[in-house]
């Protein structure tokens, strides 16, 4: 079937082709199974974990059909309730395979008041068949806490990857993610943030990576409400082959948001002459008292820093692996867990041999 | 006896919800060099930003008489056409502006007349050659791609053109080279005479060399903790503020 | 700190003569209109023609789903044609007393006075006042009013007319196509370089009516011209719709530039259409001001069909209270070693609002290509709207492409930094908008930046006193 989704908060010339993204030929599956291949690590006592995930609906999401898919048909259910300072880090990690083909699971993280901690969440598959996920991930950081967390798709290239991710910011908290997005045919992820107390800050920084036919498409929405909120998106990516990816990051300063400041830095590496990026760096202010700050490029990786590399006995290829994980390596060492930092490095090196 | 230009008492300034100023009384008169000399967040540009009525600084308690008038609570611009003048630490950059027609446009609100550009341009460019600056950041948008010492020294520029009865030096002399220095400094010596007067806030005695200082204040924690002569910077230079720190 | 700049006052320009014409159009579009409008215009067959054919199209197409909500725009109540008591003249004199006071307070004398290459104004429909230098016409130089192109030099028309804009691109170029109605035709020959700007002054007076000038301009191979358009319209209740038409074409080794300065009444929707595309080695620089209008929707456009062809768009848009400026620009990098710059800047005070909408396309055929965007949006008041929506699909990698946006207010620092130097707060503000506004008015032609100044400069100082 057909499927359009992931809509910009505005819309802008139905010529530009980045309202939303049409996906042709998506398949849901026919019978959603159990799923069985979830870990979840947590040594820390004062976190619960259940599957007690409150009803509640998306604002934003990625459209009605992918979005009640999870509501009524979803076979994992993750409710993440944080009451602990240790910072001591939960791993969720979802393998999929043949025998668990189609993941649809509903994760809440509620950071309570005056909290900290990572939690990291982690789609692999091993297997090459076709596999679909669509999940959708709520946080809810409450005042004064921190949360960090870590999100690294790898699933294989034959399959459809979807996810919504919906944050409420009170004041005072702060969310720090970082998101890996490695994986899928279409990997189409939607990201938005509510920020409703003072001093709320939130970062964003995205790393993704592109080769074969591969298309992402990232929707990013932060909506300032409170006073002195603080938002920062900072995506890198790298397309090579003939991949393509949009990105449409919107910080949306409402008014009422003194003193904010909002920044939102892409950057995409082109890798080849048939890679595309198409870009939608969007500021939206009905504030004065504010700073909003965008900036976007697109290039290929500098010829001078190639030459340089390979004076010193690096191939071509080789010279180019190692600068994009230069590129990825501010955003990567945001990253604590040094076995996960390194079997993201790995994947780069492997897909883009 | 000499008249009074300033005449600051017991004022205390808040700023972003700290107490700054504690209680500073400081008289200037006419003819006459104060140095105020003081430790990194003692509150010398406070000071002076207290004077001209910055909106970030809060008074909380005390008075400033200009001239025989009170211009506690008076607005920067009125502060500033009654005459009184401060050089920036960081002057601000303001893209668009050249400085002529900036400073023509700023000495026509002080006199509240036009002024005759060929004259003024002549007069401009006459300052210009004395303090080494290139005459071609005469055209250039105010302070935007100026290097630190051509800020400054567009500082004094601006404070020879404007003529004010009192200059405020908020650190001139930091961050610039000797021969830097030394133009500042001949600025000084240019603009200076028995009818106006001068306050030079810094960390360094280079600039009051071929000066002559009346009174050098210790400001430490908000508060004038010694005055007096040209040696007593001397002194704070070889032994710094110790002496003086609680 | 509350901004109290106040708005620009276009009251000067907001005085009508009675609404004095000869022919006023059923209200309505159909094919009978069409072809009443033809017939009145004296429309060649293929004309006629077109005009149906265009018709269908617009018939065809949806209103935008995108942008400012134009929903209170209805075409049955709009007259689409009114034709001004007056017939096409080349002398000063000539022109009717009632509409030369208009000009007069317009300033378009003045501008003759000092002796531009030309004056092609357009009052309602009709052009009713032109002249060029004689220089210019020996060198063989055309600038006439569009009705007179399409007489006289069909083969030309012909070949460009709705070709760089054709009527398919949406529904008001369509509409544009049915009805349009006056405008400039202008040829520079091969290698003629024309040292001195043409400019043209558009102004809609009668109520209801709508106003579909049309402007083409061939700059031959090695030729060049600054070309400049200023428009404005007196204040009426109902609203105005304003669906010009720009076509410009830029042959190899050529330039042109193109300068506005859009002053619309307040209550004109203006959806107009801009396009250019250039050739090999050829430059095209748009400069842009937009101060006027209830709603604009404009997005001059450059299509970068020659190798090493360049452009350059610098504009300024300024929202006062109820208005909704919807403006950018758009590029399509289709050839090798092309290259783009857009400076683009906008005010919004008093509730208004200002958009920056904007295309970056780099083809997967323009290697070696480079872009950069910049845009700076002022908010002057708690009550204003600035939203920036820059769209950027590059497509080959070989590129280099660069897109920054800032939005935010005056500080206060800055505004301290001045008051310490005497200068009211007002002023303080002012200063600084003017300043913000500088790289802009700095290319236009002296009459024109003084134009600008009348509406920036001027008009805000003069208001805060």
């Amino acid at each position: 079937m057909e499927l359009e989704v992931n809509q910009t908060p505005v819309r802008t010339s139905k010529n530009f082709n980045i309202n939303n993204i049409k996906l042709e030929n998506v398949s849901f599956p026919s019978k959603i199974l159990e799923f069985n291949n979830l870990k979840i690590l947590n040594s820390d006592t004062k976190v619960t974990i259940d599957d007690l995930t409150s009803p509640i609906a998306l604002n934003y999401g990625l459209g009605a059909e992918l979005t009640n898919l999870v509501i009524n048909n979803s076979n994992k259910k993750i409710n993440v309730n944080i009451n602990s300072k240790t910072n001591k880090e939960i791993q969720i990690k979802f393998d999929l395979d043949k025998k668990n083909s189609a993941l649809l699971e509903d994760i809440e993280i509620t950071a309570n008041e005056s909290t900290k901690e990572t939690v990291i969440i982690k789609y692999t598959s091993d297997s090459s068949t076709f596999l679909f996920h669509d999940g959708i991930i709520r946080v809810n950081a409450k005042e004064n806490s921190v949360l960090n967390v870590i999100i690294v798709n790898l699933i294989n290239e034959k399959s459809s990857n979807f996810l919504a991710i919906q944050n409420n910011i009170d004041a005072n908290a702060k969310v720090n993610y970082t998101i890996v997005d490695f994986g899928g045919k279409n990997s189409i992820t939607n990201h938005y943030t509510n920020m409703t107390g003072d001093s709320a800050k939130t970062t964003i920084n995205t790393i993704y990576l592109g080769h074969n036919s591969q298309v992402f498409d990232l929707n990013y929405i932060a909506e300032l409400r409170g006073l002195q909120n603080d938002v920062k998106i900072e995506v890198q990516g790298a397309l090579a082959d003939t991949a393509k990816k949009h990105f449409k990051g919107t910080i949306d300063f409402k008014r009422g948001c003194k003193k904010s400041v909002g920044d939102e830095n892409e950057a995409c590496m082109l890798l080849s002459n048939t890679a595309k990026s198409l870009s939608l760096p969007m500021l939206l202010c009905s504030e004065e008292d504010v700073e909003g700050n965008h900036s976007s490029s697109a290039g290929k990786i500098d010829e001078k820093e190639l030459f340089y590399i390979m004076t010193r006995g690096f191939s071509l290829k080789e010279a180019m692996k190692l600068l994009v994980k230069a590129k990825f390596n501010k955003i990567l060492e945001t990253i604590p867990n040094y076995e996960l930092r390194e079997k993201i490095i790995k994947e780069i090196d492997m897909r883009l041999n | 006896m000499k008249q009074n230009l300033l005449n600051i008492t017991n004022l205390h300034v808040t700023a972003g919800g700290k107490d700054i100023l504690n209680g500073i009384d400081l008289k200037i008169n006419k003819g006459e060099i104060h140095v105020i000399m003081g430790p990194n967040g003692s509150g010398k540009t406070t000071t002076a930003n207290a004077i001209l009525n910055n909106p970030m600084y809060e008074k909380t308690e005390g008075s400033i008489i200009f001239d025989g008038e009170d211009i506690t609570s008076s607005k920067t611009d009125e502060i500033a056409r009654k005459g009184v003048f401060m050089s920036f630490q960081l002057p601000e950059e303001i893209p668009g502006i050249t400085v002529t027609n900036f400073l023509k446009y700023a000495k026509s609100k002080q006199t509240n007349e036009p002024v005759k550009i060929f004259s003024f341009k002549n007069e401009l460019k006459k300052y210009m050659e004395e303090l080494n600056m290139n005459p071609n950041n005469m055209e250039r948008s105010l302070n935007v791609g100026f290097s630190g010492g051509e800020k400054k020294k567009n500082e004094i520029l601006q404070m020879l053109v404007l003529n004010p009865k009192l200059a405020i030096l908020d650190e001139t002399d930091s961050g610039l080279d000797v021969d830097a220095i030394n133009t500042v400094s001949k600025g000084i010596q240019m603009f200076k005479n028995e009818n106006n007067a001068v306050l030079i806030i810094t960390h360094n005695t280079k600039i009051l060399k071929n000066l002559t200082v009346d009174y050098v204040h210790i400001l430490v924690d908000g508060k004038i903790v010694k005055t007096g002569s040209q040696e007593l910077a001397k002194e704070i230079e070889e032994n710094g503020y110790s002496k003086y720190k609680n | 700190m509350k901004t109290q700049v106040e708005e620009i006052n276009r009251n000067i320009y907001d005085f009508k003569n009675d609404d004095n014409y000869e022919y006023k159009i059923k209200k309505g579009l159909t094919p009978e209109i069409i072809e009443e409008i033809s017939k009145q215009k004296g429309d060649p067959d293929w004309m006629r023609e077109f005009r149906l054919k265009a018709l269908e199209v617009y018939n065809k197409l949806e209103m935008p789903t995108w942008g400012p909500d134009i929903s209170e725009l209805n075409m049955d109540e709009i007259a689409t044609y009114v034709k001004p008591k007056t017939t096409l003249s080349n002398s000063w004199e000539d022109v009717p007393e009632d509409i030369k006071s208009t000009f007069d307070k317009l300033g378009i004398p003045e501008a003759e006075k000092t002796s531009l290459a030309g004056v092609g104004a357009q009052y309602d429909s009709e052009v009713v006042y032109h002249s060029m230098k004689e220089d210019l016409i020996k060198q063989g130089v055309i600038y006439t009013d569009m009705e007179t192109a399409v007489r006289d030099y069909p083969d030309i028309v012909k070949k460009h007319f709705m070709k760089c804009v054709p009527v398919s691109d949406h529904k008001f170029a369509a509409l544009h196509g049915a009805v349009w109605s006056g405008g400039s035709f202008v040829y520079v020959p091969k290698g003629v370089k024309v040292d001195i700007p043409l400019q043209s002054y558009f102004r809609l007076n009668s109520p209801e009516s709508g106003q579909f000038e049309h402007t083409l301009i061939i700059v031959e191979e090695g030729a060049s011209l600054h070309f400049i358009e200023g428009c404005s319209a007196p204040k009426y209740n109902k609203v105005n719709l304003h669906a010009g038409c720009v076509e410009l074409y830029v042959k190899d080794n050529a330039y042109l530039r193109y300068s506005t300065i859009e002053n619309w009444s307040k209550n004109m929707l203006n959806l107009n259409t801009k396009k250019a595309i250039v050739g090999k080695n050829a430059k095209m620089d748009w400069v842009s001001g937009s101060f006027g209008s209830k709603i604009s929707m404009l997005y001059p456009m450059s299509i970068l069909n020659g190798e090493g062809s360049r452009t350059e768009f610098t504009g300024i848009s300024f929202a006062g209270g109820g208005q909704n400026l919807d403006n950018g620009f758009k590029v399509v990098h289709n050839a090798p070693n092309t290259s783009s710059v857009v400076n683009a800047k906008s005010i919004s005070k008093n509730g208004g609002k200002c958009t920056y909408r904007s295309l970056v396309k780099i083809s997967s055929n323009a290697p070696h290509s480079k872009s950069s965007v910049s845009c700076e949006s002022l908010m002057l008041d708690d009550m204003s709207i600035s939203d920036t929506i820059p769209t950027n699909d590059i497509e080959t990698d070989d590129v280099e492409f660069s897109h920054e946006a800032k939005i935010g207010k005056i500080s206060d620092k800055t505004i301290f930094y001045l008051m310490s130097r005497g200068l009211s707060e007002e002023d303080a503000k002012a200063m600084i908008v003017r300043g913000f506004a500088y790289p802009i008015s700095k290319e236009l032609p002296v009459e024109y930046a003084v134009e600008m100044n009348r509406l920036i400069n001027l008009e805000l100082e003069g208001a805060i006193g």
